[in-house]
């Protein structure tokens, strides 16, 4: 074992010495609520320099002076921000549950369908192991070999103590803590999350995942993850994975920042399937994300690939700021919404750059009595010369109850740029049914094989091993509602 | 001045102030002024407007001396002329036109629905001072041309009308608005179609700089009726075109179609708005416009349909050119679905004039104006060939060419 393996090993296993004091932790815990005193709690308990404890109180005093954005096609209850933990230590041993026969077998159940391994499965499903030890080496090795070529990635939470510099300077520079009252609630008290610095001309060899990064196990509610792409880069990033997550936090509000600098690409993929609530619309995660890329330098491109099945409402615009002549903006989306689940999702491209160029591809299905809304922006700035944007957003209807609602918002001030937008709403084509069940597929199976087809232009996007997940994944979330 | 001491002070002017009714729900109007105060940020519908005009407006207003006229000139077909808004009754087999009454404003303001947020359709019903009603009596196929006058500088109309086709029949209603001098007009169109009834519905709008005009209508469609509105914008002052439609019976029909040509420092706000409440119901939203100079536009059209209107059809287009580095538009095509049966698409294109087409003529000996020219004329061709009425199609094809001559 090299040095790093022992590291990692050494700080796992303290982890969970720690763990072992449940009383203490639980002394350690901020009261529920949110204020000045909160914040500095999880700043010290996050060993944090001064200057960001006043970033931090800087935020929350913006968001003191906000109000929610009300604009979304969505409608939840008012959130009690004095009735929620702003800083949660990870649970004990004796809260989790021993083995996977005390996991809900529903749970199990769609594990099973979407293959994943056993010993995954206890990770996701949160059973107390004492070192998983296969994931441990995997990430350690990947580390060493990023390490080498100069790849920065860890945690947030560390990036601020090893790289304040680098952090001062991206942290907030794409997404204002006083952008929105969202963005300003993250940026006062967030705990987690992940960090990537890309050097230049370095071609990250594999794909960069939450998942494999150590003490990722509890990413925590409000996560923050900064992606910096240097000169010539080029990273892939996955968020999230394919299982459903279990989550006893309601309210997620993430911020996301990319960065990519001249010639840089950056492609980020997420598959997002936190808990839906039940079939009668009780519970569920409320997802409220904020992710914004800018491509600051020439030539530099963003894509974001999402795959968004889970969450009671989803509120989620990936964008992208073309910012240096000649970038290149990417957004595909699909959003299955089933039983009462609400999502308002989309994009938002600023061209501000010349002969900048922008996709986007939406599909939206909505089954059960949810209801799902494309909303994206699509603006042309003065200076955007030549500037190019294709929008295409479909949506599905799958039942009589449903919703299915396109919002976009397209606005042109420059006239050599071109904007060309479509949308198509429509339910599953009785044809293609017929002939598949003429072929002897079930009504559920031909449905689920036409909502594959008709996403396959995005599922295409995602990385290999993803996106045979998220096939699978449609499928399940077509479950129960079909028929 | 605020609204509020406006109203208060012009009171004895405005239609139906002795009406309790009406005037506690103009009361209740001036509390939604008061509290929303014209907010811009939060209400996309009054992007680009210089609300100063709108909002600080000295009211004025004269009862015409001479009433208007209406003209039997051929058999089925009518002339009107509105001066300052209003109209002289007029009353045969076929149509019947009167002022309007607190019965019609009452039933407006209780039908109330989809315009409640719409600050210009409330200050048409506080500061109402003219007006008028026609209904086409039943199984009648009539045509009505109606010039709208203004007489005097300064003045502002807040006009109500009410079209009602009974049912069986036909009218074909062509609306002028040319106008040169200083004064605002904010009229309100409710058009009620019975069953089997049919309305096409031609506005041409050709206004001088300094008028402002804000049109707004509302129609609604009984079972197998059709309304078509066509809306010809060539005016070098402020337009504002807003549309309702309520297919509120099964198998009606609803057709939007715009186009706007503008130039210098104009502004354009247009709006169509299609309610999908019954089945079997079909509607065509479709806008063009041409941006030269400094000009601006905003597009908001909206589909909804109601979870009891399937088999629905809905399109929606959006087209615009650009001519200058200056011009902007906006445009936001939504749909909002809640049936499963339904075939609705959308589609919204902004850009400038496509350079392989100038290309392709220029490479034929034709010079770059010329060029752009052929091409602005046959961006609209479509619906300038639709009309057809050939005196229409030719008063529209002066327009154009005064239009096109201002094109460099």
């Amino acid at each position: 074992m090299n040095s790093d393996t022992l590291n990692t090993l050494d700080t796992y296993s303290k982890n969970k010495y720690k763990y072992g004091f449940v009383t203490e932790i639980d002394d350690e815990k901020p009261k529920k609520g949110l204020n000045e005193d909160t914040i500095k709690f999880i700043s010290l308990k996050k060993k944090e320099p001064v200057w960001m404890l006043e970033w931090r109180l800087n935020a929350y005093s913006k968001w003191k002076k906000m109000k929610e954005p009300k604009w979304a096609n969505l409608s939840f209850p008012e959130i009690n921000y004095q009735d929620i933990y702003y800083y949660s230590a990870p649970k004990g041993f004796d809260k989790k549950p021993k083995d996977l026969s005390e996991v809900d077998p529903k749970l199990i159940e769609t594990y099973n369908k979407l293959g994943i391994p056993l010993e995954e499965q206890k990770v996701l499903a949160g059973v107390a192991v004492d070192v998983v030890f296969d994931s441990v080496s995997v990430a350690t090795t990947y580390k060493g070999e990023l390490e080498k070529l100069g790849i920065i990635f860890c945690s947030i939470g560390e990036a601020i103590q090893k790289h304040p510099d680098i952090i001062k300077k991206y942290l907030g520079s794409v997404i204002p803590p006083g952008d929105h009252s969202f963005s300003a609630l993250n940026s006062a008290v967030f705990t987690d999350g992940s960090f990537v610095y890309i050097p230049e001309g370095v071609k990250c060899p594999m794909e960069l995942s939450t998942y494999f990064r150590i003490n990722a196990e509890n990413t925590g509610q409000f996560e923050r993850t900064l992606i910096i792409a240097d000169k010539g880069s080029y990273v892939s990033y996955l968020e999230g994975c394919t299982a459903p997550k279990r989550d006893d936090n309601q309210l997620h509000a993430a911020n996301v920042e990319l960065i990519a600098l001249e010639d840089a690409e950056i492609k980020y993929s997420t598959v997002q399937n936190w808990y839906p609530g039940d079939e009668d619309g009780k519970g569920g995660i409320y997802n409220f994300v904020t992710k914004r890329g800018l491509c600051a330098g020439k030539n530099s491109k963003i894509s974001w690939t999402q795959v968004e099945t889970g969450s009671a409402i989803t509120w989620k615009y990936p964008s992208c700021i073309l910012k240096g002549d000649n970038s290149i903006g990417e957004f595909y989306s699909v959003a299955i919404t089933n039983n009462f689940q609400q999502a308002d999702t989309g994009t938002k491209m600023t061209h501000i750059g010349k002969n900048t160029k922008s996709k986007i591809i939406s599909k939206g299905i909505s089954l059960g009595k949810s209801q799902n809304t494309y909303r994206g922006e699509v603006s042309f700035l003065r200076k955007a010369e030549k500037a190019r944007n294709y929008t295409q957003c479909d949506s599905l209807l799958v039942g009589n109850q449903c919703g299915a609602h396109t919002v976009p918002y397209i606005d042109s001030k420059n006239n050599t740029a071109v904007i060309e937008h479509e949308a198509s709403t429509s339910k599953i084509n009785e044809d293609q049914l017929y002939y598949c069940r003429q072929r002897g597929l079930s009504h559920e199976e031909a449905v689920s094989l036409i909502v594959n087809g008709f996403c396959k232009q995005v599922l295409q996007e995602l990385p290999m091993e993803f996106a045979v997940e998220a096939q699978k994944l449609v499928s399940i979330s077509l479950e129960g509602s079909v028929g | 001045m605020n609204i509020q001491d406006n109203y208060l002070k012009n009171k004895k002017n405005i239609f139906f102030s002795d009406n309790k009714n009406i005037q506690n729900y103009r009361e209740t109007l001036i509390n939604i002024f008061e509290n929303d105060r014209f907010d811009k940020k939060n209400n996309e519908s009054l992007k680009n407007i210089n609300l100063k005009n709108f909002i600080d407006f000295k009211y004025k207003y004269l009862i015409p001396e001479e009433t208007s006229v209406i003209n039997n000139n051929q058999e089925n077909s009518y002339s009107i002329v509105s001066v300052n808004g209003q109209c002289s009754s007029f009353k045969d087999d076929k149509i019947e036109i009167t002022k309007i009454l607190d019965e019609d404003y009452n039933d407006f303001s209780k039908n109330n629905t989809i315009e409640n947020n719409d600050h210009f359709v409330n200050l048409n019903s506080l500061f109402l001072n003219s007006g008028f009603k026609i209904v086409i009596k039943k199984n009648n196929n009539i045509k009505i041309k109606i010039s709208n006058i203004i007489t005097d500088d300064d003045l502002t109309i807040f006009q109500k009308n009410n079209y009602i086709c009974e049912e069986g029949s036909s009218l074909n209603l062509i609306e002028e608005y040319e106008n040169k001098n200083n004064s605002t007009s904010n009229i309100l169109n409710v058009i009620k179609l019975e069953k089997n009834s049919q309305l096409n519905h031609f506005l041409i709008q050709d206004n001088s700089p300094n008028h402002n005009l804000i049109i707004t209508s509302h129609s609604s469609c009984k079972k197998d009726s059709t309304y078509t509105q066509k809306v010809y914008n060539f005016s070098e002052g402020y337009v504002r075109n807003f549309h309702y439609s309520e297919l509120i019976e099964a198998n009606s029909e609803v057709d939007l179609q715009g186009i706007f040509f503008l130039k210098d420092n104009n502004t354009s706000n247009n709006k169509t708005f299609v309610k999908h409440l019954a089945e079997d119901c079909k509607s065509n939203q479709v806008y063009k416009g041409i941006l030269n100079d400094r000009s601006k536009a905003t597009y908001f059209s909206n589909t909804h349909v109601d979870q009891v209107a399937q088999k629905t059809e809905g399109y929606q287009l959006s087209k615009g050119i650009l001519l200058s580095d200056n011009a902007s538009y906006f445009s936001k095509p939504e749909l909002k679905i809640y049936a499963d049966d339904v075939k609705c698409s959308h589609g919204s294109t902004i850009g400038p004039i496509d350079e392989n087409a100038i290309f392709y003529l220029r490479s034929r000996g034709m010079s770059k104006i010329a060029a752009t020219k052929i091409l602005i004329s046959s961006f609209i061709n479509e619906e300038l060939t639709s009309i057809d009425n050939e005196h229409m199609s030719e008063i529209i094809q002066k327009k154009l060419v005064r239009y096109l001559s201002k094109v460099k």
